[in-house]
């Protein structure tokens, strides 16, 4: 066979080999005897130890003037077999080294005593440091960091978590975290399991002394290479004040919402009781005079304010109703369509013209058509009012359906009337009306709502003489978020 | 010879309640349901008072208001604001008109009027006059 024919090197060109792999190889290489003498070293311990000739081994590595009592080579001259071990020296400039390094025996005849050990060491005092300086960044951070198994145990956790649960080493985290004794039906850590991202998340647990504590979670899964989850890292955070802050802000804002429509409320009440007052008075007086006409005048005041009553009470109570949108996938332009047909005469009998614009553009979205339809109604039957009351020619009301940056857009405008600014200040924050006796104040409240649910906003731009225009604007991520959450 | 009184409101039944009471107390009302022609009418008529509401289309009565306090010819002119927005004891005029030069209404009541007080009101105003004119309060 050909591998027989293969040619040894001569010796000396092993040796050269060797001596080369001595002085090159990445570590610091030292022989000792058995008095501590360093008898021979490469050039890597030279360059990082400093001479060594006729210096003991613990000099040279230590700077000490005894034996260090933990010698790893007293072990290999004793036992006669390789050892690891690691050690803490000084290197040639006076600086502390953190070193791992393997020792073996040589022995100068075969089956003899350990006359040398071989010292191979490598410095590890870069990783010690960015060890020790992770642990402290793990141990310090203010937040509670813990590693969690497959098995939901906890195998790590750091200061913080440590010093608020207790030693909780091998427990299971939703037992540490909410006393429960079975996995939590919403846990982050079991999504980040199962398909490998960073999940984050609202909790609430139970704290020492059996409070409620919210934290917000972030899990991330710990993997090596291509190897499965084996871990994930749970971050968290205690944001029960903050939790408390937010519940005490929107209180505050449901309390001033309840203040501003009970206020609206009154305003609307009044002016209905305003016209009862007035119809008692007028029928009273009439009575008193014997004025059928009179009478009749003022029997009718009290009928219209007696419905004006029921209206309120009835747009009062459908304001009130708690609902979310009924979402379906439908073409915006569709509603615009209906609701021209809907006013096309009503407005056209005011001299009125009633337009559309449906832009080509505007793609299917996910809206509550009943909603929506609400909405548009209400602008639309401010706008022709508004041209009614503007009293000039040629008034007209547009309705606009477009496709803006990732939005959807209604627009509804009108060359009327326009809007004072102090009204237009309170518009959407209070309710009341400016339509004498039709209105009852609550039509635009009840659009601001409907576009709220939908994720959206609506805004009015007008100047008094010169029109309205109210937006709609409907962020189409959002209307999506909404339709995948219905669903 | 029977004071004048204007009334400035969008409520026909508003409108229609107080000319009824004015007029059976002695008073010539005159009407207007929005403030967009109320300087033309106030000219017109010269009234002895003016009964003026806050929340009309177009403009606010208060601006209205602002306006007629400004003109030198009409400023004495007596106005009574009559409205439903705030409770009578809390309206903070100020907070409406953001100009302290303005001299407060005469005087404020609130929806639904009380038609004793409202006279009174009414009888007592054009008898001594608008308070900015004698740079007294309201």
């Amino acid at each position: 066979m050909k591998s027989n024919n293969r040619i040894s090197p001569p010796r000396r060109l092993t040796d050269m080999i060797f001596r080369e792999l001595y002085h090159q190889v990445p570590f610091n290489v030292a022989v000792i005897d058995r008095n501590y003498n360093v008898v021979d070293a490469n050039k890597n311990f030279t360059e990082y130890f400093g001479n060594w000739k006729n210096k003991k081994c613990y000099a040279v590595y230590k700077k000490l003037k005894k034996p260090c009592k933990d010698c790893p080579s007293i072990e290999v001259f004793k036992k006669g077999k390789p050892i690891v071990a690691d050690a803490v020296g000084i290197d040639q400039h006076g600086r502390k080294t953190h070193y791992v390094g393997h020792v073996f025996p040589l022995r100068t005849k075969e089956g003899g005593p350990v006359d040398y050990a071989l010292e191979m060491t490598s410095t590890v005092t870069e990783t010690d440091r960015w060890q020790q300086e992770y642990q402290i960044l793990f141990d310090r951070v203010p937040c509670y960091i813990t590693v969690i198994g497959e098995d939901y145990r906890i195998v790590r956790a750091n200061e913080a978590f440590r010093n608020n649960f207790g030693e909780v080493l091998g427990q299971h985290c939703y037992k540490v975290y909410k006393r429960r004794t079975t996995k939590c039906p919403n846990c982050p850590a079991a999504k980040t399991f199962r398909d490998g991202r960073v999940h984050h998340s609202t909790q609430s647990g139970i704290g020492k002394r059996g409070q409620d504590i919210h934290y917000g979670v972030s899990t991330s899964p710990l993997m090596r290479g291509n190897d499965n989850i084996a871990h994930v890292i749970e971050i968290s955070n205690d944001i029960t004040a903050l939790k408390k802050l937010e519940h005490q802000v929107i209180e505050a804002e449901r309390l001033g919402a309840v203040g501003q429509t009970v206020a609206g409320l009154a305003h609307s009440i009044k002016n209905i009781l305003m016209g009862l007052e007035g119809g008692k008075y007028i029928v009273s007086l009439g009575l008193n005079k014997n004025d059928k006409e009179m009478i009749s005048e003022g029997w009718e005041m009290l009928e219209r304010n007696f419905e004006k009553t029921t209206s309120l009470v009835k747009d009062f109570l459908s304001f009130s109703k708690g609902r979310l949108p009924q979402l379906k996938m439908i073409k915006p332009g569709f509603l615009v369509k209906e609701i021209v047909d809907l006013y096309k005469d009503i407005a056209a009998q005011s001299g009125i013209e009633l337009k559309s614009e449906i832009d080509k553009n505007v793609k299917k979205a996910p809206l509550d058509p009943d909603g929506i339809h609400t909405c548009l109604t209400n602008l639309v039957s401010n706008a022709i009012d508004a041209c009614i009351m503007g009293k000039q020619k040629g008034t007209e009301v547009n309705i606009k359906v477009s496709e803006g940056r990732d939005k959807l857009i209604f627009e509804v405008s009108d060359n009327g009337s326009g809007i004072d600014y102090e009204i237009k200040k309170k518009i959407f924050t209070t309710f009341f009306t400016t339509k004498g006796g039709e209105g009852t104040g609550l039509g635009l409240l009840t659009t601001r709502k409907i576009v709220q649910e939908h994720g959206g906003k609506i805004l009015v731009d007008s100047e008094k003489g010169s029109g309205a225009r109210f937006r709609m604007e409907f962020p189409r991520k959002r209307l999506m978020a909404l339709y995948k959450e219905m669903k | 010879m029977q004071p004048k009184v204007l009334i400035i409101d969008d409520e026909a039944d508003v409108i229609k309640y107080l000319t009824v009471v004015l007029k059976s107390n002695g008073f010539l009302p005159y009407s207007i349901s929005s403030v967009k022609n109320a300087k033309a009418e106030v000219e017109k008529i010269n009234p002895d008072l003016i009964c003026l509401d806050i929340m009309m289309p177009e403009e606010t009565g208060l601006s209205f208001y602002a306006k007629l306090k400004r003109d030198n010819n009409y400023r004495d002119i007596p106005v009574i604001i009559i409205s439903g927005v705030v409770q009578a004891g809390e309206f903070d005029f100020q907070s409406y008109l953001s100009d302290n030069s303005m001299p407060p209404p005469d005087h404020f009541l609130e929806k639904p009027i009380n038609v004793e007080e409202f006279i009174c009101t009414i009888n007592k105003l054009i008898k001594t006059g608008s308070s900015s004119k004698s740079g007294g309060d309201a």
